[in-house]
């Protein structure tokens, strides 16, 4: 009974959030904003994390979800949200053309050829008029049906997006116990080892980064839909890679809750001390955020909840 | 209950009662959001233009004895129409993402209260922030982006007072027909542009309203800023030795092509810069002496002495510890100034009379600290009267040449360089 008491609470907690918070859109906001931020971090985890493959070009798919997005809007007129399949069926064949050649290459010299990939994707995207250019493309500025999804209130893309981080976290769960977590576990650990037992590498490290595209793919129409507006910077970023990087291992790269744990703290964190520093203009904010990411990197390289983990191997001990 | 603290509770409340009638003797200040690139690559630019607008606010709260001959609103204690009301200034950093400065709208509006929001420089920030400031029913002046999409959303609650590309376009555009007519030779014109949002959409809008005009782009060259080396770009230039040279740059490449200009010994007839790295304190302190004769546009000029340029860049220049306004910083200021007289107009701080009096905005061209010819908004919410002036550089200063209007001194051409 006891067991369950503390996974029951949080739930409920999860799902009451906006209603607690309800007359204070700041806060409101900021949840929709960590469970987007979970999201993304979360599908980088299943390559980044589980497979060990060390990208830092997720930025790429990101960018296609919310291109996707905008572009059916821009030039079919459709609601974005229509795009976010579009930009995840394009982000798994990118997937398979990126992954094939630069999958091979181990450790730092797959994160060099990810990042390439993405750098040279926004350089192109800032060339093309199709795009929106370097201006970038904006949204519908008013909502014209529902399914425009332009609420006043975040409310509505909190329950979404509670509903895709569940869903993800679902199927990285059925992942972990199955065999194709065992894999990419041997993977991680060593890959040599891996295939003298037998593992097909190659084909489950591609199959993680494909599923891992298709999710960064909708973080990005999501991410989309709620700010209606994406340019070469704020789509294909390297910054966005980073981010979702920093919020896995924060928390925990390849633990199944480490995205949404980094998420919990980065996210507000970096809301937070904007919205005290941010208006002195001295970049304090960045400030803040770099040394806490320095001080966990210090003394809990595998991220916070590795803490709990290591207590509960003592106890099974 | 004890008699003590029964008494006690007394006191405390006239206290109380004194307090609040204390506190309606004095106004409540007015509240303006102000979204700017505080950190990130456009930093700079946003502490500028924040050290322009806390010289307004100052100016409104504490009066300025030579401006309020001028301006009715510099004679100081607050705004009249809102019986003396001070204004106060909420700044919040946009960060540099669309994302960030979206949410800080929000936190301004919801959290802050404030009136109104002046912001917020990037034309995509500006885009996502004044989104949430229409949906929820606040008004958003913009004084500095310059896409042409931001006025075309359908918004209500959206003015914008800065001039857009095509009216630089158009600025430059009439500046070389005068030349052409004064027999001066633009036959062949380069543009140059640096590849990123700001330089790859004005040469378009250049190159459509020069193709109108009848003037002929002859070769164009985009490249990135941050390149080290731009000795290449300057030999296709030397090798086509066009006529007129037009730069749309950053900072560091526009000191970059002075230099390699000056190293490959070759310049052209007219050579034009579109602001930006070619006005950054920084390129003119170091490098005016080998651009003499450099055309530029601003929207800063420093106009005759005791009218309002020249006395809000004394104060200016007194806060910043020597900086002159420049295009960026003036811009942000006249968009303040703007919203501070509609406030005054208004009589109150609900949005929907705030909203009114800016509809009802008709400021003329001597009450302007820009080179506008004044401020008065159309349908869209776009400045109708916003224009800019051309300046020339002259012995380490810009000085205007056009239009004539306003010019203070006559062009001297062709481009002498060093």
């Amino acid at each position: 009974m006891k067991r369950y008491l503390l996974p029951g609470v949080l739930v409920v907690l999860a799902l009451a959030y906006p209603l607690l918070v309800g007359d204070l859109p700041v806060y409101g906001r900021l949840g929709a904003l960590v469970l987007l931020a979970a999201i993304g971090a979360s599908a980088w985890n299943i390559v980044g994390g589980y497979a060990g493959q060390v990208s830092v070009g997720h930025a790429v798919f990101f960018g296609f979800g919310a291109y996707a997005s905008v572009v059916v809007y821009t030039h079919l007129g459709w609601p974005p949200i229509t795009g976010a399949p579009i930009g995840m069926v394009l982000s798994v064949a990118l997937a398979a053309a990126i992954g094939v050649p630069t999958l091979r290459l181990s450790g730092h010299y797959f994160s060099m050829a990810t990042i390439a990939v993405g750098e040279l994707v926004r350089v192109l995207s800032s060339t093309s008029d199709f795009l929106g250019g370097a201006q970038g493309l904006g949204g519908p500025a008013m909502p014209r049906t529902v399914f425009d999804l332009s609420f006043i209130s975040a409310t509505p893309f909190y329950y979404i997006f509670l509903g895709v981080l569940t869903f993800l976290l679902g199927l990285t769960w059925m992942i972990e116990r199955g065999r194709m977590g065992f894999y990419l576990r041997a993977i991680k650990d060593s890959e040599r080892a891996a295939r003298s037992l037998g593992v097909s590498a190659g084909r489950y490290k591609l199959y993680a980064y494909m599923l891992s595209g298709a999710f960064s793919a909708l973080a990005g129409s999501l991410y989309l839909c709620m700010f209606g507006f994406v340019d070469p910077e704020s789509g294909f970023g390297i910054l966005i890679s980073v981010k979702m990087v920093v919020m896995a291992a924060l928390g925990g790269a390849g633990l199944l809750f480490g995205p949404l744990v980094g998420a919990l703290i980065l996210v507000p964190l970096e809301e937070f001390s904007n919205s005290l520093f941010g208006g002195q203009g001295a970049g304090f904010t960045f400030m803040i955020y770099g040394a806490i990411i320095v001080i966990i990197a210090r003394f809990l390289p595998s991220g916070l909840l590795s803490l709990f983990n290591r207590r509960s191997t003592r106890h099974v001990d | 209950m004890t008699t003590q603290t029964r008494r006690t509770l007394a006191a405390g409340a006239a206290l109380l009662t004194l307090g609040i009638a204390g506190g309606a003797l004095a106004q409540a200040p007015v509240k303006i959001g102000v979204i700017y690139p505080l950190s990130g690559n456009s930093a700079t630019a946003g502490n500028y233009s924040k050290m322009a607008l806390e010289v307004g606010a100052e100016v409104i709260n504490n009066g300025d004895a030579d401006l309020a001959k001028i301006m009715p609103l510099a004679k100081g204690g607050g705004l009249p129409g809102l019986k003396g009301a001070k204004i106060q200034l909420v700044f919040a950093d946009n960060q540099g993402t669309p994302a960030a400065g979206q949410n800080q709208a929000l936190r301004l509006i919801s959290e802050e209260k404030v009136a109104a929001l002046i912001g917020a420089y990037q034309s995509g920030i500006t885009l996502t922030a004044s989104a949430i400031a229409e949906r929820h029913g606040i008004p958003f002046v913009n004084g500095e982006s310059v896409a042409a999409n931001l006025t075309e959303r359908g918004f209500k609650w959206f003015f914008r007072t800065t001039p857009v590309a095509l009216d630089f376009a158009r600025a430059y555009s009439s500046f070389l027909k005068e030349q052409k007519a004064a027999g001066r030779k633009t036959d062949t014109i380069a543009l140059v542009h640096e590849n990123t949002e700001y330089g790859n959409s004005v040469a378009s809008v250049i190159a459509d309203q020069f193709a109108k005009d009848g003037l002929n782009i002859s070769q164009k060259i985009a490249y990135s800023a941050n390149s080290s080396d731009v000795q290449p770009q300057v030999l296709q230039l030397k090798e086509k030795n066009p006529d007129v040279l037009i730069f749309i740059s950053y900072t560091s490449d526009a000191i970059l092509y002075t230099k390699t200009m000056k190293e490959l010994n070759w310049k052209p007839g007219i050579m034009i810069a579109d602001n930006a790295g070619f006005n950054d304190p920084a390129f003119v302190k170091s490098l005016a002496s080998q651009v003499e004769g450099l055309v530029n546009r601003s929207a800063f000029s420093a106009g005759k002495p005791g009218s309002v340029p020249d006395l809000f860049n004394a104060l200016y220049k007194k806060k910043t510890g020597g900086d002159d306004l420049d295009d960026v910083s003036v811009r942000g200021l006249q968009a303040f100034l703007v919203l501070a007289d509609a406030l005054n107009r208004a009589g109150g701080t609900e949005p929907a009379k705030i909203q009114a009096a800016l509809k009802a905005t008709d400021l003329k061209a001597d009450q302007m600290v820009a080179g506008y010819d004044g401020v008065k908004f159309d349908d869209k919410g776009q400045n109708v009267l916003a224009a800019s002036v051309v300046t020339q550089m002259r012995a380490g200063k810009y000085v205007t040449i056009a239009p004539k209007a306003r010019a203070t001194h006559e062009a001297i051409l062709p481009y002498k360089g060093w």
